[in-house]
């Protein structure tokens, strides 16, 4: 009854003034993977595609940059792909606080399971991502093991140096 | 009734065993696995036999044979693949994947042994 108000088990935030007259140094980000128009397009889809046909039930895939921004995707119904690269852009934020707080190092791979089917995301490089999103039915445990290939060889796509540059 | 690490503890004890995995086939995970060797990842393999059983389903389901999978035999030219669906409550949607050697094997106790070890099984 005699209960502190300010007093509660989560933690407060409060301004702290030595912070905030130090604010972190601004860091220069790499140039977005996002209308890169040198990135070997064509590869890329045979990737994606060689993934969809793989697996019975898999949708389609989409590769984005961990700036939420698409890079290409092989999807074929009406979901909007741009919102997919956001999505997986926001899982990978998550996955990537996880990691960090629990120290179990850089983000690999997330699944949404929903009444109606699967969103997987992998992580492809430090720069992209890769969601891929299947029926209720798919083999999650065979996406798990052909996926994280996919996703190494389209690493090595992404940060092949442009022949002409 | 037998706790799972029983079960698989039993099932490699049946003559011949190479490796044992429970596996979801709605998912095709693995709930447990028991042996294996260095070649052959047991993950791997109820993943692929996933897609064995569901393919068999859905045949029995478009010939409209209104009955279950009993087991699912493999026949190998030095091994013999043995799926058996579990068939209690507890078990729905998993089955049993054994593998064992043509040559240190005797597959009617295998098979035997196998339908023991999926009856007492509990999860």
């Amino acid at each position: 009854m005699t209960a502190d108000k300010t007093e509660t088990i989560l933690p407060r935030r409060s301004a702290r003034a030595a912070r905030a007259a130090t604010p972190p140094a601004a860091r220069p980000l790499p140039p977005s993977l996002a209308g890169d128009r040198s990135l070997p397009y064509p590869a890329i889809s045979r990737e994606l595609a060689e993934l969809r046909h793989e697996i019975p039930g898999v949708h389609g895939c989409v590769l984005g940059g961990v700036d939420g921004l698409l890079i290409t995707h092989n999807l074929q119904n009406e979901v909007d792909p741009n919102d997919l690269a956001a999505l997986a852009a926001t899982t990978f934020g998550l996955g990537r606080q996880v990691g960090m707080r629990l120290g179990q190092g850089d983000f690999q791979q997330s699944t949404v399971r929903n009444q109606g089917g699967y969103l997987s995301v992998y992580a492809v490089s430090e720069q992209a991502l890769l969601a891929v999103i299947g029926t209720d039915s798919v083999n999650v445990a065979r996406l798990h093991l052909h996926a994280p290939g996919v996703a190494g060889r389209i690493a090595a796509l992404l940060t092949r140096v442009p022949t002409e540059a | 009734m037998a706790s799972l690490d029983v079960a698989l503890k039993n099932a490699m004890n049946i003559d011949g065993a190479i490796g044992v995995a429970l596996v979801d086939y709605s998912s095709g995970m693995t709930l447990g696995v028991a042996g294996g060797t260095g070649e052959i990842d047991l993950t791997v393999a109820a993943a692929g036999n996933t897609d064995v059983v569901r393919a068999k389903m859905r045949t029995l389901e478009m010939l409209k044979i209104e009955d279950e999978i009993e087991d699912i035999l493999i026949t190998l030219g030095s091994q013999y693949h043995l799926i058996r669906p579990l068939t209690g409550r507890t078990g729905k949607g998993l089955f049993l994947y054994l593998m064992v050697s043509k040559s240190r094997a005797n597959l009617a106790m295998a098979r035997h042994q196998l339908r023991t070890i999926e009856e007492s099984l509990e999860l």
